[in-house]
């Protein structure tokens, strides 16, 4: 059997970099075990390098494994997106990691395992490759959010998303298994091919398999009402890992969610386009709703990355629902994933030196933290805008991207869905300006000295790539749209 | 088909028995108020389903749910409940008796639902290869081939379980201890 060995040598090079990380992490003394943390950062960015090689290269398609397996520009991007929020994590973990003692060669070693798992998410085109990539997305995270073993909220953290996410796992594979029974087959192209004509008899279980699959999937982003877990282990989780559960693995479930649906249900998107519709629509109305009531930062973001899932859906979902410029729908959405992992990194790192400063996770806590510290304070402003979409920071690309392309796909549900996607947006505004206004324009408690001691050079480190990125995607957006395009051509074909 | 031609053919009486089995057997599962009674009902419940593969002439997929998991998972379930400090005696509490009739309401309409779907779009379908031996030099090279990738990976989702669940289950050793131990 040939194996075209570029296209797996980042899941190769992330494997072998894990194995490294236990080798390391066996043999270092304590004060030196950081250097697991190094490791990891090396191994991420060497995984790249295929990656760039593959982009250049004028192979535009590589299949392996009979088409179970396959890597083109759609996986390429993705995949690259799964590596630089690694390494953002990985780098705001170091100084968070080593500040107490937690066991820091195995939790790089988790970290990159769930890495890996969300690359093979990226490439998948096959029941089983796809499962075992979602298994080893989210299995290492069950033990990540439990990882501050003395503090009972995270021990709940982790219970809690291990309960739901083990009931979330039965569903879908309940569903791959039901769609695998009608079909015969597990590759998309050939589910695909075996459900465009099934008999009448057959309609109801297909349509029971793709509702199960979406439920599952459901789960796994944390949409609206499969949300519920999310909070409070959002809340209870170590703050990087709860940064990587609100983009990595988020993103993973959505790009797991997409290529079921998009190549294998295609011809079904009467059943799952509603379906996809409403997820939208709640996720956005129910996740703004409940984060205007949150006092605690991190309740925040877990509200506003429920919320923001549901903008991510809006073109695709519209799409859907008009049956048509479905490629372009899921384009948008990707363009949107991609914009929302980087300043959602940023985010997060603000939380975490923010924290520090202050002492506390209250919004309120915050109060003068501009003027404390104003780094920081323009940091906060910037991620916190971005979200929210404001001109010329990068989310008000995305929310332009997912607003043309709901209104490109033209029918009245689609249209509906901008509607609400337009309100929200601006209920949005409401909470996230708010930070920026406790951080700016509310007094510093009294006594609070301006801040001396620079953060940790790792968490500086992300700051400074997630800001950049965030500034320049908003200021010359053209740099980015190549990557949709890149995206449409390959799904296009697909 | 109809029920007394159904019924005429021995295969099915051994289907019969042993879907009951696994039924009864289920149930007991969840109504038992002792975790280890629980733990041997599954036993019970996971050799008649292995039955039921057999039926199939799926020997492999039996065998694999006989030793893996009545011989590896459930025997480590009481290992786990007997190391720990785990109550291993009557628990009133753990038939969680005030949630059964709802679990009674969503698992008869779950099965209602799928039975109905299951039926309609099978009917009388004959499941391929029953009767035919399955050849496990064939189940080997496709493991070893078309499904060697997600093979590989699984080794991965296996060491990362391994590792975190250790490192989650071990006591954390207090920093004098530690001192006394010399740092490692």
């Amino acid at each position: 059997m040939q194996i075209d060995w570029l296209a797996i040598a980042p899941e190769i090079v992330v494997a072998v970099t894990i194995l490294g990380v236990l080798a390391a992490d066996l043999v270092l003394p304590r004060p030196l075990k950081y250097w697991t943390a190094t490791l990891a950062v090396v191994g991420l960015t060497l995984a790249v390098v295929p990656l760039i090689l593959m982009a250049a290269s004028s192979v535009e398609t590589r299949s392996l494994f009979e088409g179970s397996y396959v890597v083109d520009d759609f996986a390429l991007v993705l995949k690259g997106l799964f590596l630089i929020a690694g390494y953002l994590v990985v780098l705001m973990s170091v100084s968070y990691i080593e500040s107490d003692r937690y066991y820091q060669g195995e939790y790089y070693l988790l970290l990159l395992s769930s890495v890996l798992g969300s690359l093979v998410i990226a490439s998948a085109r096959d029941l089983i490759v796809l499962f075992i990539g979602v298994e080893l997305t989210t299995g290492p995270l069950f033990m990540l959010a439990g990882w501050r073993k003395g503090d009972i909220r995270s021990n709940e953290a982790s219970l809690k998303f291990f309960i739901l996410g083990v009931l979330s796992t039965a569903i879908l594979l309940w569903g791959m298994a039901m769609l695998y029974g009608v079909s015969g087959e597990v590759r998309f192209d050939q589910i695909r091919s075996a459900l465009a004509d099934p008999s009448p008899a057959a309609q109801p279980l297909v349509g029971l398999a793709i509702l199960f699959v979406l439920v599952g999937f459901a789960f796994k982003v944390s949409a609206v009402p499969f949300h519920f877990w999310a909070p409070d282990t959002y809340e209870g989780a170590p703050t990087p890992v709860t940064a990587y559960l609100s983009v990595s693995s988020k993103a993973a479930g959505f790009v797991a969610l997409f290529v079921t649906v998009y190549v294998a249900l295609r011809d079904r998107v009467d059943i799952w386009g509603p379906g996809l519709w409403a997820l939208a629509a709640l996720s956005m109305t129910i996740g703004n709703l409940a984060a205007l009531r949150q006092s605690n930062i991190v309740r925040l973001l877990a509200y506003s990355s429920i919320a923001q899932a549901g903008f991510m859906l809006v073109p695709f979902a519209a799409a859907s629902v008009a049956g048509e410029q479905l490629a372009e729908g899921l384009a948008a959405t990707v363009v949107y994933l991609v914009i929302y992992a980087l300043m959602n990194l940023g985010a997060f790192a603000v939380v975490i030196q923010g924290a520090r400063r202050t002492g506390t996770g209250d919004i309120d806590g915050w109060a003068g933290l501009g003027r404390i510290d104003p780094r920081l304070g323009v940091l906060a402003a910037v991620f916190f805008f971005s979200l929210a979409g404001i001109p010329p920071l990068a989310g008000w690309f995305a929310k332009f991207v997912m607003f043309r392309a709901a209104i490109a796909a033209g029918s009245a549900a689609a249209t509906s869905l901008a509607v609400i996607a337009a309100i929200n947006a601006v209920i949005a505004l409401y909470y996230y300006a708010r930070v920026a206004k406790v951080v700016w324009f509310d007094e510093a408690p009294a006594g609070a000295e301006p801040a001396t001691e620079p953060p940790a050079a790792s968490l500086a480190l992300t700051l400074g790539i997630a800001a950049v990125a965030t500034v320049v995607v908003g200021v010359f957006p053209a740099v980015f749209a190549v990557f949709g395009e890149a995206t449409r051509v390959l799904l296009a074909s697909g | 088909m109809s029920f007394s031609d159904w019924i005429s053919q021995p295969v099915n009486w051994v289907f019969l028995g042993l879907a009951l089995a696994v039924l009864a057997a289920g149930f007991r599962v969840v109504t038992s108020q002792n975790v280890v009674h629980a733990a041997l009902f599954l036993v019970a419940t996971l050799a008649g389903v292995a039955g039921l593969f057999v039926l199939l002439s799926a020997e492999f997929v039996a065998w694999v749910l006989v030793l893996v998991y009545i011989g590896a998972v459930v025997v480590l379930f009481l290992f786990g409940i007997m190391i720990t400090r785990a109550p291993t005696g009557q628990d009133v509490g753990l038939d969680n008796r005030r949630a059964r009739p709802v679990a009674a309401v969503v698992s008869l309409g779950l099965f209602g639902v799928l039975s109905w779907t299951s039926v309609r779009a099978f009917q009388d379908t004959a499941v391929a290869g029953v009767g035919e031996r399955t050849p496990t030099d064939i189940l080997g090279e496709a493991l070893l081939g078309r499904f060697v990738f997600p093979f590989e990976v699984v080794g991965f989702v296996l060491l990362a379980a391994l590792i975190g669940g250790i490192t989650l289950a071990r006591r954390d050793l207090t920093p004098k201890e530690e001192e006394e131990r010399g740092a490692v």
